[in-house]
């Protein structure tokens, strides 16, 4: 289309604009240009049995599922100190259980899986593991097997799947079987008041956390993925 | 003297600095440390970019300080 315009300035001279307008077919890649660091962030995507609620956002090159759980499986070697058993990660003579630490309310817990499609299938890309507290500050559990950005030493496990839902799932299926050893162990000082455990008749109870503030044992962490994590 | 702001997490404080202070200064910082609780291993980053440790922080610059992955030994 073209718009022809004639102006007349103050001085009295004559102009004349020719305005040409043009549709250009470039909406959906200057769209993505201009989108490509925004992320979507979409509750309840799935519900997994023993699990629960799982959350993602969505960004144009991943995805990132957050499973808020109440638990974490800690398949460890146990030692018995002052009727109290705690974790002796680098232990090789003491007893190896799995126990299941259940978090307090105040510690709530973010597993997490950052997915991305590949060749057709969809590939597990990391899985962290955050504790945040009410003010969803993120820190990292005093675990050994967790990076300083809370990343998962995870071991090998298959990570491609047909659908996002299973990378999560199968995600936590290694995360519940894995057994924590002492790699990028720091002190178990902080992992004995953290994970604590009473032996009863029949079964081993959650002790709580030996410290007023659970924040003090861990330390606390900032990282591009744990700003897309949805609690 | 000049004013940077200084993000981690959901946490952030506003502070004056000295003209050439640096990005390395701030990341080993023990006051930016306790007011903010990062520790050894950040990577700081303006507007989504990796800042060098020896460049010198520009005045009113809004830093995002992230926590550095580390590796197995």
């Amino acid at each position: 289309m073209e718009t022809t315009e004639i102006i007349i300035r103050e001085n009295g001279t004559l102009t004349r604009r020719v305005i040409r307008e043009r549709d250009l077919d470039a909406e959906q890649s200057v769209l993505d240009a201009l989108t490509e660091g925004v992320t979507r962030i979409i509750r309840n995507v799935l519900s997994l049995p023993e699990w629960g609620l799982v959350h993602a956002n969505v960004g144009h090159h991943d995805t990132i599922w957050s499973v808020v759980i109440d638990r974490i499986p800690l398949h460890a070697r146990f030692r018995l100190i002052n009727n109290v058993l705690v974790p002796a990660f680098a232990s090789a003579s003491d007893l190896e259980m799995p126990l299941v630490w259940r978090a307090p309310q105040e510690v709530r817990l973010a597993f997490v899986v950052r997915t991305a499609v590949e060749n057709d299938c969809v590939k597990v890309d990391g899985n962290w593991l955050f504790a945040c507290d009410q003010d969803n500050r993120g820190y990292r559990l005093p675990l050994p097997n967790l990076h300083d950005d809370c990343l998962i030493c995870t071991g090998n496990f298959d990570d491609r799947y047909d659908s996002g839902g299973e990378c999560v799932t199968a995600s936590l299926e290694q995360f519940r079987k894995s057994k924590w050893n002492a790699d990028l162990m720091r002190t178990v000082e902080r992992s004995q008041k953290f994970f604590r455990f009473q032996p009863t008749n029949e079964t081993f109870e959650t002790l709580p956390i030996e410290a007023a503030d659970w924040t003090t044992l861990c330390d606390k962490v900032s990282t591009d993925i744990m700003e897309r994590v949805v609690l | 003297m000049k004013n940077i702001t200084v993000k981690y997490g959901v946490d952030s404080i506003t502070k004056q600095v000295e003209d050439d202070f640096t990005f390395g200064d701030l990341q080993e910082s023990d006051v930016f440390k306790a007011a903010l609780g990062f520790g050894d291993h950040t990577k700081a980053l303006v507007e989504g970019i990796e800042q060098d440790r020896s460049t010198v922080i520009p005045a009113g610059a809004t830093v995002r300080l992230e926590t550095a992955a580390n590796t197995k030994a």
